[in-house]
Parts: C-alpha cells; structure tokens; sequence
C-alpha cells in the first residue's frame, strides 16, 4: 500500500534521512524505532507533505504521492496523527473530530465513526463539549487519535503515541491501536521511542538511526536482538 | 574595524563635488529645490537606517524626531529669535532624548508592537502640536544678517547646506558601519539572542542607536524647516514623513550608507516631477508611487537595489581586504587544572511553565577541564536547563555558581562577559561579510581594541582549524564549517566554560570526526565543555562524563560504560518493557 | 439645573455617544482582529479599507436611491451592508496575489520572520489605497446623507426629569446594524462549518493540513472576511462622520488599540476592545479638548502595549 524507495531529506546541509526503504502491505501494523533525532518525524513528515524530500519517491496505493499536495494527501486516505498531539486547542472536542471528518470520503457515515470513536475512548464522550486545550495528556492523545479515524481513513499514521504519558496511559493507548488494527482491519504504520510497546504488536519493524535503517524484521526477531540498545545508547 | 577607508571616503567626496557642480549649474529654480530636498532626504533616510536598516527594528515612526527637530528651529527662530545654525544643534539634542524617552520603553517590545507604537508616537505628536495651536507656523524672513539666520536669496547656498548635512550624515554611517558599533547592531540583528549570548550588551546598543538616529532626523527635520519656510504639524509628523524615510533606505538598500543615497536620488526627482507635471491632475501622484515602488522592492528586492546588484555580482573572497596583522595575539593557555575543581555548581535548579515543570530539582557539578555531555530522551528539558544557566530564562528556583560567584538573575550578556560561552544549534551568519567579521563580534566583550579583537577572532579560528578560511563570505561554507565559525566565535570571547547545544545534529560521520577532534583540541586547551548532543555513537567516545536527564530530573550521572548499562537509563531510553524483557531473558 | 446635573447629564451623553460609536468600533475591530489577532498578518492598509467601506456606501447609497425603498432612511444601511461583499472580494484578491507572497511558508525568506515585509508591503498596499482614493474620489470631505442623521431621540434621565439625553437616530440605527453583523459573524465563526475549518487552520496550520484543509485557501478567505466587516463597520461610521481619503489613518491606531485591549486571538475581545476605545475617546471628551481626544487613544495603546500587551482577554504576548 504504502512503498517509500530511497527517501532523502536535506535541510541545508543537514541530512535528515538518507536512502531509507521501507514498505507497508495492507492490513500490516508496521512500527518504526529509533533513538531521538533518527529521522522518525521527518519521515512521517515526508508522507504527508509537510517537508519536501531531496531524492528518491513514494508511493501510495500505486499513486506517486510527492506530486500530490500535501492538503489533499488526506483524502487519499491516510490519516497523520502527529507528535505531540497537535489538537485544536480552542475547539471543542466534537469539533476536532469534525476536522478529523474532513477528508472522509463520505460525509454520512461520520455519525456512525463517531459511535465508534466514542466506544474506544469513553471519555471523549464526556467531554464532547470542553475545549480541547484543557484535557489531560492522555486524553488529547485519544483525541488526536479519534481526529485520526474520523475520516475512515486506509492507512493510519501514529507519531510518538506514547510521548509525555504516564506508561498505564500509554498501555492503554497501544491496546486501542492494536484493537483497530485487529478489529476494524486499519493498516497502521507507528512511530515510536518505546520499543517494546511498539514492537510487541506490529508484524515488522524497522530501527532507524542518525537518518538510516540499521535493523529491520518481524518483532521477535527485534525483541531478541541487543543492536536495538547500541543503536540507542551508542554502546 | 579596519578595512580601507579610502575608497569610500573618495566616492563621498565624489558625491559631493558633483552634487556640487550640478548645483552651480543648474539655473532654474523648481530643479534647484529639488537638489536641496534628495541630500534632505537621503539624510532622513540615512536616519532611519542607523536604527532600522542596522537592527533590524522596524521604525514608522521616525517623523517624530524630524518634526521635533523641525518644530525646535521654527519656535526657537520665532519665539526666541535663535538662529537656525543654533537651532538645529539644538533640535538634535531634542530629538537624541526623544530617542531616549521613546526607546527605553519600547525596545521591550518584539516584532509588531514595537512597529505599531512606532507608529503610534507621530500621530500623537501630531494631534499634540494641532491642539497646542501651532497649525501652520512660517518662519519669518530676516531682512538684517539674513546669513546669520540661514536665509539666502541664492539658492545655491542652501544645496551647499543640505550637501553638506548629507556628508556629515555618510560620515557618521560610515564610522558607526566601520566600527564595533554597527557590527553589534548588525549581530543584534542577526540573531540576537545570540548575540546576547555572546557578550554583547543589546539593549545599550539600540539605545544609542537611537539616539544617533534620531538627532540625525532632527537636522534634517531643522534644514526641512529652514528650506521650506513654513511648518504644519502634518508635513513634518505625517504618515508620509515617516514613510519617505523607510521607502528610501529600504528601496536603495538596507543596512548599507549607499542605499539611501541611492533611493533619494531615484526616487525624489521621481516623486516629485511627477507630482509637479500632474499633480494637478492627479493629486497623490507621489502617493502611488511611493506605494508602488514599496510593493515592487518589497517582492522583488527585499533588500534594496543595492544589494540586489552587489549579490549578482559577488565574488567569494570579501570585498573589504582584512586588516594588518599588527598585533600578535597573546594566547592565552589557561592553567591547566590542578585537581578536578568544580567550576560550575548547580544545586536544585527548578523551572515551570504553567503547570509544566520542565526542570525540577537538577543538581550537578562541572569540573574545570572535562568534558560532559547532557543526555537524555527527547523533552527531558536539556535546552531548557541551558537556557537556564545563560540567563535566558529566569529561574525559579536553586542556585547556580560559577567560579563562586552567583549567576541567579543576570542578564546572558553579563554571564557570558565573567566567562560562560555558548553555542546555539541554527546558525544564522552575516552572509555577507568574511568569516572573519563573523567571529570579531564574540571578541568585543574582551577586548576594548578593534585590533586586538582581530587577533582574538584570528586565534580563535585558527583552534577550530578555520583560520585559512577566515577572508572567505560567510554565505559560502559548508554546515560543518558553518558550525566551526560559530564555535570560534564563542571562543573569541575567551571563556572558560563552554555550553555546546546539538553541535553535531546533521553532520556526516567524516564531518562529525572532525568536530570531535576539534572539540578535543578545545578542551586539551583548557576550556570546560558541557554539550548537549543525541548523537550518542559519537558523543560515548567524546565525553568523559554524562548526565541524564528524564522528565526535567537528574536520572543518573557516571561515566558513559556506567551510565549505558543502568538499567534505569536503558528503561528511560527505551521503554520499561523493553528494558524489562532485556532484563528478564 | 445644577451643576451637578449639568455634569451628570454631561457625562451619561457622553457615555451614551461612547456605547454607540463604541458598538461600531466594535465590529471594525472585529474585523482587524481576524486578520491580526489570529492570523497574526499586521496590516498596515486596514484603514484605508475602512475607507473604501466609505466609499463604497456613499456611491451605492447614489445607486439604491434610484431604487424605490420603503423608508429612504435605510438605503445608507443597506449600502453599507453590500459594501461588505464587495470588500470582500477585494480583500480576497489582494491576499491571494500579494500578502500571501509574505505570509506563511514562504515568510520564512524574509528577515524577522516575515513580519518585516509583512508591514512593508502593507504599508505600501495602503500608500496606494489612500492617494489612488484621492486621484478617484477627490479630496473633498464627503458624508452619506439620510434623513436620520438630524433627527434625534430624546431621552429624559430617569432621576431628573428636566434632564435628557440626546439619543442621534442615524447613530442608534448604525450601532444596532453593528451590533446585528456582530452576531452572525460570531454564528458564522463558532457554528458554522466554515467557521471551524477557518478557526483549526488558524489555531494549528500544520495538523489541519494533516486532516486535508488547505491553510492557504483558508486564510484567504479570512483576510476576506476581515477586511468585508471593517469595510462595514466604515459604511455605518460614514452615516454619521464625515470622510475623505486620507481618514484611515484616524482609525489604524484605534482598531490596533481596540485589539490590543480584548486580547490577540480573541475576537469576542476585539468587539469589547473596540468598545471600550470608543468609551474612552467620548468620555475624554468631558475632561479633555476634543482635539486630543484620538491623542489620548494612542496614549492608552502606548501604555497598554508597554504594561499589559495580553489585554484583557487574551493569551501571551510578544516581550522580551
């Protein structure tokens, strides 16, 4: 579904990523790790358009997605949930999940995605009408991830879900996101800093550093493999 | 500064000498006005830039000093019979302390409301002197001496005046350009907590800078007066007094004494033919085009003519050659430390923002020659606790001592000046000057001779292996050399303790090689280095020694094999899970 | 009547004229505060469309005169409402081919972050405006005349029965008329759907570009939907202050100071600011000579900025 080739991104003559490949399938939960500064974000950034690659491509469902402008890249499709939650802070949380609905490709099945949104997060329910700058961590993350599936979207992009949460919360989260991959059959591509969290539950992994993959696999044969800790730690 | 002065000293006389000429020839008497109003405003623009052009702060409001100066000839000359060769001096003191009263205040401000009180101050001025009764004031004609009251009946006579205002103008830019003065504002331009970082005392320096421009205003708001003959509150506090000033130096060239020259000679010839051939017909003709010509530079030469037409034709090596290589820099090895003395004591330091505590209760000590990285996972609050100890954030709570003296709540440039330098992960260079005029701005706080600051930045590129690069404009280097200049500038100001931010982030692993070996070479040096860095492949063989950081707290401290394997920074870095399974099997 | 009376009748006239031109001051604000308040774009040319919002009445006023209305004393209003979607489109146009050239990502070119050119370019968007308004429409001080304009009601004091105030019809109609644009601009910016996608682009440009709105689009359209209600707000103030080109500059400093005051970003603040200005230039008035009475506003922006820049309302503010 989702095929990035020999990715590049340069600012200045900082480089950001360097050649990095990687691929999801539909239906896949694919994670990415890696350390701070390993480029995570500017990947993501690249996909959605946000930041603009110095070489090589990608593609989404077939299409190349760099000549796409990054305001209509949404309704293709993919739904970017970012680092740091980035919710509207001075709309209510109803209205953040009508932004989510913007792209949706059918404006007459939101009410029923809202059934869902709210069945996965209960609390988003009752705080429908509270602005969205006054919830806690935790509960902006379940906002930003319902934003995320408002719009039925094919392919879900998490950044960071787990960032500034306390770890039940952040448990609590990666159930959710395991139970839409399972469940609702979403094609999930995470980002992540924790690497068991991310790992446990993706099919494949890969760990980025300093712009690169260093490692990819399945998630046993990552969970066994101490690189991870040097790619982190440095030794 | 240095650099020749020959040669604008040569095209000023130049400038003169023909304006000059051109007015011992030109006969007609509308033409003979206008060669009197381009030097007036080009000294009004010239104004404007000792504030504006140079730091960058945006002035709509300098028709406050012209009028003041203005109106200080014309009450001086009216009601106390003082002579306009008095009068303007007199307005220029006028207007340097309106300078004062209205920056002091106002330079707290940033970006859009320091414009808008800008703009703010004329108008009131405006409304002020329309109540007070002086609506249309002109100036009364001195049958007796008229010489001794600045009146002439040949006109040449006052070109000659203007001409001469407009030389005294160009000189004063060029030995504020020429000097650590106008290097300052351009560094305060720049960047400028940076340049607060790097000893450079902002506010002291925008304050004389407006001073400077605003006792220029206000001679050529006196010779305006003179000139003209009459004063109304509108022709001299006016929206469009203020907008000349900036459309002149802004269309001719920002920041440099040769714009307004040149946005004056185009412009107002233009204006006003225009506004005499069809003024008639299509009043605020000077208007539209003022307007226009703002819109085209402003999309097109954002800069000014000037540097558009420099940029085009630039070269690598800078135009100004270096100066002479006079006097040999001491250098200054520092002792090498006996035993590992701390020379930097934190004890509790805690900061909130809000509810957010971003550092809480973070106690280490840095000894004097080593190397000690700050580590930990992305927000654990490293830039934060940098911005602490600079003095670019106020501390809530806990000390900080350096060498036994307390940094608790004085400003970065005054903790930069006992010793404290600083690196900053966007370098933001004056792409037009040499690397060399890059660096001499660190060396200002430490040396009080120009001389002797070259030589200082001379010394300080040449411990970061730049010194071959020195004539070469900023704007061409590489990152890495970009880094290595700013490095070198915080060495120019001699410190003892360096706090490096990311000076890695981005770089190529050969690039990174050699900053760590520059970084050695600085420390073997004798300078204590604290840096921040993520890049912990490089950073475990640079450091000696790290500090952790998690959530704003001190999670652990060692030496980087120690530090690697606690369980709790692997848990901090990776996950508990992970750290967990690790453990487990 | 004694003194005492005379200066309590003084004072309510005042405070009355203060909450009708106050009303009007209001929605200028409101327009400005669009604009500079949540798309933090400083538009220097913001009075001088209040002047074309003028303008615009006046000559549609001509036009609609030669309609039969019931009442010629609402042709002005009328005017003054059309004047705002013609505005509009001039706003629109004007972002979309020059002010978007400094603003958003491409600012970042620029020194300053943008806002440098930003001002510029404005302030030469305004030079044109007010001398092309000159070349166009001549420099002769000019009115929009109804029968409402010198017709007043008269309101006795409830305490005194020899005492009134003076309540100016053509006033209290604009004020209301203000007041009627204000809320459905403010039903339009929280309850509609447009008002949302324009409220998330404005809050957080880059996540609304993640969830498919086109940031660019939508700050076009709201620099329209500024520039439309100050233009207006400037019909409905010509229905009782004469105009002539140049007047724009009169007001700038009162809608920046009327922002300020409510708060950046809060543009139920730009209406309480832009009231509380105009309170404060006629209750001057009693105390200080007509003549400075917009001296004394630009005294209250100055200490506002330099004291309390959140204003009343709003969040953090830019200081050093």
């Amino acid at each position: 579904m989702l095929e990035v080739e020999a990715l590049t991104v340069t600012y200045g003559g900082l480089r950001a990523l360097s050649e990095v490949s990687l691929a999801v399938t539909v239906g896949q939960y694919v994670a990415i790790v890696g350390p701070n500064g390993a480029g995570k974000t500017t990947l993501f950034k690249s996909i959605s358009g946000t930041v603009t690659p110095s070489a090589g491509r990608i593609r989404f469902e077939g299409r190349d997605l760099l000549s796409v402008p990054p305001a209509e890249r949404a309704h293709l499709g993919i739904a970017h949930v970012p680092e740091g939650r980035q919710v509207f802070n001075s709309l209510t949380v109803l209205e953040n999940l009508e932004m989510g609905a913007h792209a949706a490709r059918d404006r007459r099945s939101f009410p029923r995605n809202l059934e869902r949104i709210y069945e996965l997060f209960p609390v988003l329910s009752e705080r429908r009408d509270q602005l969205a700058g006054t919830l806690s961590g935790g509960e902006q993350q379940m906002l930003a991830i319902g934003r995320g599936i408002a719009s039925e979207p094919r392919l879900l992009m998490l950044d960071e879900p787990s960032m500034g949460l306390a770890p039940a919360v952040a448990d609590l989260i990666f159930d959710r996101i395991g139970e839409l991959h399972r469940d609702d059959g979403l094609t999930v591509l995470l980002v992540e800093q924790r690497v068991a969290e991310a790992v446990q539950s993706c099919d494949f992994g890969y760990v980025l550093e300093t712009g690169r993959v260093v490692l990819e696999g399945s998630h046993r044969s990552l969970l066994a493999d101490d690189r991870i800790r040097k790619a982190y730690l440095g030794m | 500064m240095g650099g020749r002065l020959g040669f604008p000293l040569l095209i000023i006389a130049l400038i003169a000498l023909g304006w000059l000429g051109l007015g011992l020839v030109v006969g007609n008497s509308y033409y003979q006005l206008m060669l009197t109003l381009v030097p007036i405003w080009a000294v009004m623009g010239l104004s404007w830039n000792l504030l504006s052009g140079y730091t960058g702060l945006v002035s709509f409001g300098h028709a406050s000093f012209f009028g003041l100066g203005a109106y200080t000839v014309t009450i001086a000359l009216v009601q106390f019979n003082i002579t306009p060769w008095f009068g303007i001096p007199m307005g220029m003191v006028v207007g340097a302390a309106a300078g004062v009263i209205i920056g002091y205040p106002t330079f707290r401000l940033r970006g859009h409301y320091f414009a808008l009180s800008m703009l703010a101050y004329p108008m009131a001025l405006l409304y002020v002197f329309q109540w007070l009764g002086y609506q249309e004031v002109p100036l009364p004609m001195k049958r007796e001496h008229p010489a001794w009251f600045m009146q002439f009946s040949d006109y040449r006579a006052y070109i000659a005046i203007a001409v001469g205002l407009m030389v005294v103008a160009l000189l004063v830019s060029l030995a504020v350009e020429r000097s650590r003065f106008g290097m300052s504002l351009l560094a305060i331009k720049q960047n400028e907590p940076a340049a607060e970082a790097a000893g450079i005392d902002t506010l002291r320096w925008k304050m004389r800078a407006i001073m400077l421009s605003a006792a220029v205003a206000a001679a050529a708001g006196g010779l305006y007066a003179v000139v003209l003959l009459v004063v109304t509150p509108d022709s001299v506090f006016g929206m469009l007094t203020s907008a000349q000033a900036l459309i002149v130096a802004l269309f001719g060239g920002v920041g440099i004494l040769w714009g307004p020259v040149i946005g004056a000679a185009i412009l107002i010839p233009l204006s006003e033919t225009l506004q005499a051939q069809l003024g008639d017909v299509i009043p605020g003709i000077q208007g539209v085009v003022y307007g226009l010509a703002i819109i085209l530079v402003i999309l097109l030469a954002p800069e000014g003519i000037y540097w558009r037409l420099r940029d085009r034709f630039h070269r690598t090596q800078a135009a100004t050659a270096l100066p002479p290589v006079a006097v040999e820099a001491t250098v200054v090895r520092l002792a090498a430390p006996a035993a590992r003395m701390p020379i930097l004591t934190v004890s509790s330091l805690s900061k909130s923002f809000g509810g957010l505590r971003a550092v809480a209760e973070v106690g280490f000590e840095v000894n004097a020659g080593e190397i000690l990285g700050i580590i930990g996972p992305n927000g654990a609050g490293k830039t934060t606790l940098f911005n602490l100890l600079n003095g670019f954030l106020a501390i809530d709570r806990g000390t900080v001592v350096f060498e036994g003296q307390s940094l608790v709540g004085l400003k970065p440039n005054r903790i930069c000046r006992l010793g404290v330098g600083r690196t900053f992960q966007v370098v933001r260079s004056f792409a037009r000057m040499s690397v060399l005029q890059n660096v001499v701005v660190g060396a200002y706080h430490a040396e009080s001779h120009d001389a002797a600051a070259f030589a200082a930045a001379r010394e300080a590129l040449r411990r970061v292996g730049m010194l071959d690069r020195a004539g070469i404009l900023a704007g061409s280097l590489t990152n890495k050399e970009l880094r290595l200049m700013e490095l070198a500038r915080a060495l120019a100001g001699r410190p003892k303790l360096l706090l490096m931010d990311e000076p890695l982030a981005g770089l190529g692993a050969a690039e990174v090689e050699d900053m760590l070996a520059v970084v050695r070479a600085i420390s073997a040096g004798g300078v204590t280095i604290v840096i921040i860095e993520h890049t912990m492949k490089a950073m475990v063989r640079l450091a000696e020694r790290f500090i952790v950081l998690n959530h704003g707290r001190v999670l652990a401290a060692g030496k980087p094999t120690e530090v690697t394997s606690d369980s709790t920074v692997v848990e901090a870095y990776l996950g508990a899970k992970w750290a967990a399974i690790r453990a487990g099997g | 009547m004694s003194d005492f009376g005379i200066l309590a009748e003084n004072f309510f006239q005042a405070l009355a004229a203060g909450l009708l031109v106050g009303a009007i001051y209001g929605l200028m604000c409101v327009g400005l505060g669009i604009i500079f308040g949540v798309m933090r774009v400083i538009n220097f040319a913001q009075g001088d469309f209040l002047m074309l919002g003028m303008y615009a009445t006046l000559y549609l006023t001509g036009a609609l005169a030669l309609l039969p209305l019931a009442g010629s004393g609402a042709g002005p209003f009328v005017a003054a409402l059309l004047a705002g979607p013609l505005l509009f489109a001039g706003g629109y146009l004007l972002h979309r081919f020059l002010i978007s050239r400094v603003t958003g990502t491409r600012a970042s070119a620029f020194e300053g972050d943008g806002h440098y050119a930003q001002l510029i370019l404005t302030l030469g968007v305004s030079l044109v405006l007010q001398n092309g308004g000159l070349i166009l429409f001549g420099s002769t001080p000019q009115s929009v005349r109804t029968p409402l304009s010198s017709r007043a009601w008269e309101i006795p004091l409830l305490y005194d029965p020899m005492s009134s105030i003076f309540l100016n019809k053509a006033r209290v109609i604009a004020a209301l008329v203000s007041i009627v644009v204000g809320i459905g601009l403010y039903w339009l910016v929280n309850s509609s759907r447009l008002g949302k996608l324009l409220r998330a682009a404005a809050d957080n440009p880059r996540a609304a570009t993640y969830m498919g709105i086109d940031v660019n689009w939508a700050h076009r359209i709201a620099f329209g939907i500024g520039i439309g209600i100050t233009a207006i707000a400037g019909g409905l103030v010509a229905t009782f202050n004469p105009f002539q080109p140049y007047v724009g500059l009169d007001y700038v400093i009162i809608m920046y100071a009327g922002v300020v005051l409510g708060g950046m970003g809060s543009i139920l603040g730009a209406y309480w600011g832009g009231m509380t200005i105009g309170l404060v230039q006629q209750l001057s008035t009693l105390v200080l000579p007509t003549q400075l009475q917009n001296a004394t506003i630009f005294v209250v922006f100055l200490l506002l900025v330099l004291l309390r820049p959140q204003g009343l309302f709003g969040r953090s503010a830019e200081r050093v």
